[in-house]
């Protein structure tokens, strides 16, 4: 499904990505971990299309270049980006964001667009899966949302748009317990054979919840380790210095 | 520079000999002014006798041509509505309300003439203005539905210029939500020029909405005064208009205590457009309380600008007052002016002001693309957003709906 191969990427001139080579096939759970500043949000932004990295390497995805189409077209063609820092959109009403969203989606792949009512009643659904209150929904786009009801809004959104790839950067950090739990539950449900799942994470945590098939190590803009679910484990006793 | 402009009071019917003098007294002050220029500090942006004088030959004033026209109402809520041809009064509909607690008629010169030496284009008003209304509202009454005042324009009204002046009055306790709607797509330049009296007794309460349904080559200046006493609040929304040039001229003076004004304004100025909002906000009085939130978004070579001033007095003990100024300026030939101005002589007072401009926040637009949105869509919720905000304290579910669909069309090009 993603093939990245020997990726490199640049942000003003200062090199974060060196030559990274990773494989993801459909039904697959990759973790990457690894400590600060060793380009796991960079790898994320990248694979999103954010503007102001300069890279070389290539990245397919399903055949296709990634570095030929926009984030927009991307995610029609099903990457979907969990952010570490969701934005706050002021004005903007969560509702008509995510029906907004689901509509160009299935612009793209040439379906009908949903109507209000059959939406509604669709992401009522959703969100009770989550826990999410629906008057979330009525209210400004993660305006005064907290941590963990910002890190629920974008599994809401994952869940609902259906991604082949999810990318879900340090979903983790800043949740509770209870809300890792039930943002790892929305995860699993949402696994199947067709999809694949990219978790870039600092802690063990996690994936406790999320059973990796494989958790690489990051160091240097390179993967320096691969493993499976044990090494996790392991990275939690040891720490990284070793690994780098 | 040539002179690009030429009134005469002859052109005004039924007269008295009084009301003539005390007019050509007015424009005699106009002609040594001329129109404002950037030397006046209420002008400092904007030199409109340059503006004119590049877009007309001679502007005239004449006397009512009063086309008939067929008023074509709203129909997404219901209303009661005043329609005017050219500032003039033609009809008035209060069907939802008891019209006993209501009088509307023709604006009345005799008692209205005041001089303010200050402003040239309320002397030229005070010159040559005719037409307009006199409103006003009984105590205790509180209108059922919103009123709409329809502002139509004749077709032949190339090169020439429309004065007049209303009068709306609220007496105590009473309430109501007026919507100033503009509905001309004319070619023609013309200019309007008009002013505005309110008053808003104890307790009172009035809503005043801008909006308008307008492309077009016009020039609207508007002057209100509003006097407001004990514990009355006056509301203000205004949404911008595809006016050529548009300059809103507010006082308000909270005159007794625990009175209370917002001004609201979320403007998307497209192509050449200019609009102005300028306000001074004077609290006479202690405990009372004025906000004001203003919201631009500039594209093409438009130009936006606001002059914002706060007076409080010695008298005006805690006072709160606060204004706002935020600007998106989407391409780089376009200008947004803010001068926020507080003048406090009381002590124990509130008072603050804010202002930032900027583009679109990248990161908010690669948020919203992350999600399959293409850019355009991305941008236009992302505008819309920041407008719509300044929408969220008016409690009329229906008229709010309206405006919010306004402001999108608007935001589409529609």
């Amino acid at each position: 499904m993603l093939s990245i191969q020997n990726l490199e990427a640049k942000i003003d001139n200062k090199n974060i990505l060196n030559g990274l080579n990773l494989n993801i096939n459909p039904g697959e759970v990759h973790a990457i971990m690894g400590p600060n500043g060793s380009g796991k949000s960079t790898l994320a932004n990248v694979l999103s299309g954010k503007n102001g990295y300069e890279t070389k390497g290539q990245i397919k995805f399903n055949g296709e270049n990634l570095s030929d189409l926009t984030t927009e077209k991307r995610a029609q063609k099903g990457i979907f980006l969990a952010f570490q820092y969701p934005l706050e959109i002021p004005g903007v009403n969560t509702n008509i964001f995510l029906r907004t969203s689901l509509n160009a989606l299935r612009k793209a792949k040439g379906e009908k667009e949903i109507d209000t009512l059959t939406f509604l009643k669709l992401i009522k659904e959703k969100a009770s899966e989550l826990g999410i209150d629906e008057k979330f929904l009525s209210r400004q786009l993660n305006v005064g949302f907290s941590g963990g009801e910002k890190k629920k809004n974008e599994i809401l959104q994952m869940k609902l748009l259906q991604p082949k790839l999810s990318i879900l950067d340090e979903t983790d950090s800043g949740l509770d317990i209870d809300a890792l739990r039930i943002v790892a539950d929305g995860v699993n449900s949402y696994k199947n054979k067709n999809n694949a799942f990219l978790i870039i994470t600092h802690y063990q945590r996690l994936l406790d919840y999320i059973k990796p098939d494989f958790i690489h190590v990051l160091s240097n803009g390179k993967i320096a380790k691969t493993g499976g679910a044990e090494l996790g484990v392991e990275l939690e006793k040891t720490g990284y210095t070793n690994i780098a | 520079m040539k002179q690009f402009y030429d009134f005469k009071i002859e052109k005004i019917k039924n007269l008295s000999p009084e009301d003539k003098s005390l007019r050509k007294e007015n424009l005699d002050l106009f002609y040594k002014n001329g129109f404002p220029n950037k030397k006046y500090e209420d002008w400092k942006f904007t030199d409109l006798n340059s503006i004119l004088s590049k877009n007309f030959d001679n502007i005239t004033n004449k006397d009512f041509l009063l086309d008939s026209k067929k008023l074509n109402l709203i129909n997404e809520f219901d209303h009661n509505h005043i329609f005017l041809i050219d500032g003039k009064l033609i009809s008035s509909d209060f069907n939802f309300e008891d019209r006993n607690k209501i009088s509307i008629i023709d604006f009345n010169y005799k008692n209205n003439m005041t001089i303010d030496k200050n402003n040239s284009l309320n002397l030229l008003n005070n010159a040559l203005a005719c037409g307009g209304f006199t409103l006003e509202i009984s105590k205790n009454y509180k209108l059922n539905k919103p009123l709409i005042i329809y502002n139509y324009y004749s077709k032949n009204l190339k090169e020439t210029i429309i004065n007049n002046k209303n009068s709306i009055i609220l007496n105590d306790n009473s309430e109501l939500t007026l919507i100033n709607y503009i509905d001309n797509n004319s070619k023609d330049n013309f200019m309007v020029n008009s002013m505005e009296n309110i008053e808003i007794k104890r307790d009172a309460l009035l809503k005043n909405i801008f909006i308008n349904n307008s492309k077009n080559a016009s020039y609207f200046y508007k002057y209100i005064k509003s006097d407001l006493e004990k514990n009355s609040v006056f509301e203000n929304y205004i949404l911008s208009s595809g006016l050529k040039f548009n300059k809103l001229d507010i006082e308000i003076n909270l005159n007794q205590e625990y009175a209370k004004s917002t001004v609201f304004s979320a403007l998307n100025l497209l192509e050449s457009e200019h609009q102005e909002i300028k306000t001074r906000i004077n609290h006479n009085s202690q405990n009372c309380q004025s906000y004001q939130k203003i919201k631009n978004v500039l594209s093409d070579q438009s130009k936006g600008v606001y002059q914002g001033k706060i007076f409080v007095k010695k008298i005006a003990q805690k006072t709160d007052a606060y204004q706002l100024s935020k600007a998106l300026i989407l391409n780089d030939d376009a200008e947004f002016d803010a001068k926020p101005e507080l003048e406090i002589y009381a002590d124990d007072v509130k008072c603050s002001h804010g202002s930032t401009s900027g583009n679109i926040d990248l990161d908010s637009l690669h948020y919203l693309k992350s999600r399959g949105i293409p850019e355009k869509e991305a941008y236009k919720m992302l505008i819309s957003g920041f407008l719509s905000d300044t929408l969220e304290k008016l409690t009329e579910e229906n008229v709010k709906f309206f405006l919010l669909k306004k402001l999108e069309d608007q935001i589409n090009g529609n």
